[in-house]
């Protein structure tokens, strides 16, 4: 039977394991998107393939390439 | 470093709450800036953003009329895209946009427009899109009052 201690070390490298295992799984499932919002608190998601979504994603990416990599580390 | 930037947030959050029952412009409010926006202005401005986030790659601070006020490159290339970005955002459903956010594999681009004012920023991925909108209002709201990048 393990001690105590272990049985508590062993849950909380387990929580910790499947907290990784989430944010692993949300970057990896995670696909691009454009969102609007107006005034009035409204909103509207646009995917790439859409006909509007395509020009955004355009300007994004020339914007991307402008900014650069990150000036600090 | 951090606690001198969070304190300065603190004093420059609350103390201009503290003053905005005076002030004549609600916060959130798209209304153009009181007086002219000044390039040095803008400059502190986006400095400021900058320092703020760290997750910040650029960005750059437009007027309502489309001008570049700041940049943190070449002037000219932001503002074609900006302008590019803007126009098929608010030709979307017709309607000009309060906030963009687009993300994408290589990074993610935040634009707000406040104040009569537009920022955009470009970032790293996964960036905490409530805080940077948060951020970049706070840094044109204080720009259209004319203390931006000020201490306090």
């Amino acid at each position: 039977m393990p001690k105590p201690h272990r049985v508590l070390l062993d849950r909380v490298s387990g929580y910790a394991d499947e907290a990784g295992a989430f944010i692993r799984r949300r970057r990896h499932n995670r696909r691009p998107f454009a969102r609007l919002y107006w005034s009035g608190g409204r909103s509207a998601e646009l995917g790439p393939d859409t006909e509007g979504g395509a020009e955004l994603f355009a300007a994004a990416g020339e914007l991307i390439e402008i900014a650069g990599k990150r000036p600090r580390g | 470093m951090i606690q001198e930037i969070r304190a300065r947030d603190t004093a420059r959050y609350f103390g201009s709450d503290a003053q905005l029952g005076t002030g004549p412009v609600p916060a959130m409010t798209s209304s153009a800036p009181s007086a002219p926006v000044s390039g040095e202005a803008a400059e502190q401005a986006l400095e400021y953003l900058t320092e703020m986030s760290v997750d910040l790659r650029g960005g750059a601070i437009f007027d309502a009329g489309g001008a570049v006020l700041a940049s943190s490159g070449e002037a000219e290339r932001w503002g074609a895209a900006a302008t590019r970005l803007l126009a098929a955002a608010d030709g979307a459903e017709g309607e000009p946009v309060e906030q963009v956010h687009v993300a994408t594999e290589q990074g993610e681009i935040f634009a707000v427009r406040a104040e009569g004012l537009v920022a955009l920023a470009v970032t790293d991925r996964f960036t905490l899109a409530s805080l940077m909108a948060y951020d970049m209002r706070a840094v044109l709201r204080d720009l259209a009052r004319g203390n931006a990048g000020a201490e306090g």
